[in-house]
């Protein structure tokens, strides 16, 4: 025995050599790389390889973070006008960008990938059809170096920006996309995992499961960035992750525990610091205003009340939230915050009002996540205390979703992310019920609220509409399903030695720049 | 009966019960009561972009006509494109089923090269601290859950003695093989490639020993019961009797007989294994097909699950059948 450990541990110390230390031009960033479906700009909409995407490929404009707001800057176009009707949009192409393989980038190529993303139909198209109304006759060259736009309705200007800047406005090389053309599929199964843009990288390999590495675009119009490779490293495991991370084997670790993340921030963890942003996504509970009880909006009211929010931020996020109780994230146009405090005696004198002196059942129904799960129990209790009994319903996340979108359930406790950065991505979903999102789901048939979010969705001065989504905030909390738990933080573990994390991370969802990194 | 036509029966048999678990599988799969397409598209996705998916996936047509054509492309070997991936399933599955493989073999070694020998010192020497020890080691590894064992190795032998490395086959920085066989380790000797080879060793080493560890418990206590089983038999004791040394009685006669019922639990052992182990994957980041599997099952990837479930079921009816053959060479008496 003795000696079989001898051997053991002998072989062990043979087979260890020092681990080879991460190049200074390089960047390893460990991450749960399984969820990732493709990179082809036109279909990819997770938010991972959203970001990644964001940076093979350009769009129109670039989605940055200036003064503590989303901003969109000229990135593929140098300028843009729109008419007088607010529907034609005239961009002018920027000259001399090069795709990574050296061809040029003129209208033809923005046109093709624009139109592209409309006869793919995939994830996204939504975007481009229900919120743009884009078709295909309405996107047009001009000349080599201008594109003409069209879109179906009066919209303001950050609308249209903000949804052609996303990841799904990258433009692609249309002469390399139409060479890897197989049936007529524009391309969409080669640039699953391939690219042909011209960001700051390009798609070296993707071993699915294992890595995906991004190499320098040399020709990369604002000029080549210090990081040379990026190297998305699969680790599943948020604690092999936490691990890593601290020995100096990855630069960042993107899936954290809110405990892990906790213990960095308080500065527990050496050489390694916490890089923490508003994610862009609200977690909610929503009551079906068709179902029994919640007909009344006082019982939506007493709901709103009773939710022990500050417990739920504390116990569920380890305080890593923020306490937002609109639709809207923080800093966005037209965000004013709520002042909601929980106040039970004033819930259940609601109840009484409306005939439910003795409360009711109900059935809470959520995901199986650790996170909701927690929120949903806490709300349970909360519950309790006005005289309602709630059970509990867990599902799979696909199978809720089927359940919710059928209208099927009482009271939900979810999370909604944001698709674009204006205020009109979350007004449509929460209070329009004409969108057939969450207000539709949740029943909430409401044409004032709806005619407001149309309203502004046309206004073409900032300073109107940020007044109507201040009055939308008011009569939407007064009257509708909705009670926002909290507005949680996103955050990163970033090795000391590594700059320009902050810079880097500031327009996350939207977009990841790489570029800003430096070690 | 001939061993052929014994041999062919049991094929018979399996396909018979590969057929059965397309059907069950198809079924359930349909039966679930959620929609694989919103699962897709997300939850923000309007319902107008669910259904024009649906149409297009052919999954607004009757179950009937939606099972026969399944089952024409799946007897072709098509078992479809993926919805998550967008790759046909069989791709999917030659891509990671390799890793899994790779993984399994090292973990059966490790799982025999403890069990066996475990096993028979604890039958030998009955009641000794050896055999308590053993029966410790056994009880630990059936019931400690195998991500519990891995984090704690992991935090044991990369984190405080940084003698292997965290997660994944290969370190970044090595220029991995040219992939033959698809086993990293394997192509890395074939090749030459010295670097990679030591590298996918000390990379495979924790993982597998995980995985080992598990199989090496149940193999150990079958072992034990079986020997002891074998040293009370009358023709042990006349061996005994015939005054041969202890060791010739244990090793030549006994072991013979008492290591029929392990080959057969290692067999299925095997055959458990290559299935893929997703806890264990996910911690030291293995890309191998339990992981496929259930990141398919999580977005309701039904060609995926189905094309998976049916070769993870053909995989273990075959080493069934490879047990029953050799179960079937080693004693006739099976072959009635």
């Amino acid at each position: 025995m003795k000696k079989f450990l001898v051997i053991l541990l002998f072989s062990l110390l043979v087979l260890s050599v020092f681990s080879a230390k991460i190049p200074k031009d390089t960047l390893v960033i460990g991450a749960n790389t399984g969820i990732l479906i493709t990179f082809d700009p036109a279909q990819c909409y997770e938010v991972l390889g959203a970001v990644i995407t964001s940076n093979l490929y350009d769009a129109l404009g670039e989605i940055v973070v200036k003064e503590g707001q989303f901003t969109v800057v000229p990135a593929v176009a140098e300028s843009w006008e729109v008419k007088e009707d607010g529907k034609t949009w005239i961009f002018h192409i920027r000259k001399g960008i090069k795709f990574y393989n050296g061809d040029p980038l003129t209208a033809e190529d923005v046109v093709f990938s624009l139109k592209r993303v409309l006869k793919l139909r995939k994830p996204p198209v939504w975007l481009f059809e229900d919120v743009l109304g884009l078709t295909e006759d309405s996107i047009e060259k001009v000349d080599d170096y201008t594109v003409k736009l069209v879109v179906s309705k009066k919209l303001a200007p950050n609308i249209v920006l903000s949804v052609l800047s996303g990841s799904w406005g990258g433009i692609v090389n249309k002469k390399e996309v139409l060479k890897h053309e197989k049936d007529g599929d524009l391309g969409n199964a080669w640039l699953t995992d391939h690219s042909a843009g011209s960001g700051p990288y390009y798609l070296k390999v993707w071993k699915r499961n294992e890595m995906v590495v991004l190499e320098v675009n040399k020709y990369y119009w604002k000029g080549e960035p210090p990081i040379k490779r990026v190297i998305f490293k699969d680790i599943p495991e948020e604690n092999t992750q936490y691990l890593m991370i601290q020995k100096g084997d990855i630069d960042i670790a993107w899936n954290l525990t809110a405990e892990q993340a906790l213990d960095i921030k308080e500065g527990k963890v050496p050489g390694v610091r916490l890089v923490s942003i508003p994610a862009q996504q609200q977690e909610y509970v929503a009551v079906n205003v068709g179902w029994g009880p919640f007909k009344d909006p006082r019982v939506r009211m007493a709901i709103k009340l009773a939710i022990d929010y500050e417990a739920i931020i504390k116990e569920v996020r380890k305080g890593l939230a923020i306490d937002n109780f609109t639709f809207l994230p923080v800093g966005y146009l037209g965000y004013k915050p709520l002042k909601v405090k929980r106040d039970v005696e004033k819930a259940k004198k609601l109840l009484v009002e409306a005939g439910y002196p003795d409360g009711f059942e109900v059935t809470i129904l959520t995901n199986t996540t650790a996170i909701r799960k927690a929120e949903a129990v806490i709300v349970q209790s909360n519950l309790a205390e006005i005289g309602i009994k709630a059970n509990i319903q867990l599902m799979q996340a696909s199978q809720m979703y089927t359940k919710y979108r059928q209208q099927g359930h009482q009271m939900i406790v979810a999370g909604w992310g944001v698709d674009f950065p204006d205020p009109a991505a979350q007004a449509a979903p929460f209070t329009d019920y004409t969108a057939h999102q969450l207000a539709w789901r949740n029943m909430w048939y409401d044409d004032f609220a709806s005619k407001l979010t149309k309203m502004a969705l046309e206004e073409m001065d900032p300073k109107v509409r940020a007044v109507i989504y201040n009055i939308l905030i008011d009569y939407w909390f007064e009257n509708g399903p909705f009670a926002i738990l909290y507005q949680p933080m996103q955050y990163w573990a970033v090795r000391e030695e590594i700059k320009g994390a902050e810079e880097a991370f500031a327009p996350y969802n939207f977009n990841f720049l790489i570029e800003e990194f430096h070690k | 009966m001939k061993l052929w036509y014994f041999i062919m029966k049991r094929l018979f048999l399996m396909v018979i019960v590969l057929f059965g678990i397309l059907v069950l599988v198809f079924f359930i799969t349909k039966i679930i009561p959620a929609d694989p397409v919103g699962a897709l598209l997300g939850g923000n996705a309007p319902p107008e972009l669910v259904d024009e998916l649906k149409h297009k996936l052919g999954l607004d047509k009757p179950l009937i006509i939606q099972f026969v054509d399944y089952m024409k492309g799946a007897l072709k070997g098509d078992f479809g494109i993926s919805l998550k991936t967008n790759r046909p399933v069989i791709e999917d599955i030659k891509e990671y089923f390799p890793a899994t493989m790779e993984l399994a073999i090292f973990a059966i070694i490790i799982a025999v090269g403890i069990g066996i020998p475990l096993g028979i010192f604890s039958a030998v020497k009955r009641n000794s601290v050896v055999d308590h020890f053993s029966r410790i080691f056994s009880i630990l590894g059936v019931s400690m859950p195998v991500f519990w064992t891995g984090l704690l190795l992991l935090l044991l032998f990369y984190y405080k003695l940084d003698l292997l490395p965290g997660s994944g086959r290969l370190e970044l920085f090595i220029i991995p093989p040219e992939p033959k066989t698809g086993l990293v380790i394997l192509d890395a000797l074939l090749e030459g490639n010295w670097e990679a080879f030591w590298d996918g060793l000390k990379h495979i080493i924790l993982p597998a020993f995980v995985l080992g560890y598990a199989s090496s418990a149940s193999i150990a206590r079958m072992t034990r019961a079986s020997v002891l089983d074998v040293l009370r038999q009358d023709y042990i004791r006349t061996a005994k009797a015939k005054g041969l040394p202890k060791r010739l009685v244990i090793y030549k006669h006994a072991l013979k007989n008492a290591l029929i019922p392990v080959v057969t639990l290692i067999g299925l052992r095997f055959g458990s294994l290559l299935e893929g182990a997703v806890l264990t994957e996910t911690i030291f980041g293995w890309p191998g097909l339990g992981r496929y599997i259930v990141n398919a099952l999580l977005v309701l990837d039904y060609p995926a699950i189905m094309g998976g479930t049916v070769f993870i079921a053909l995989i273990y009816s075959l080493a069934n059948l490879v047990v029953d053959i050799t179960y079937a060479v080693l004693d006739p008496r099976m072959r009635i």
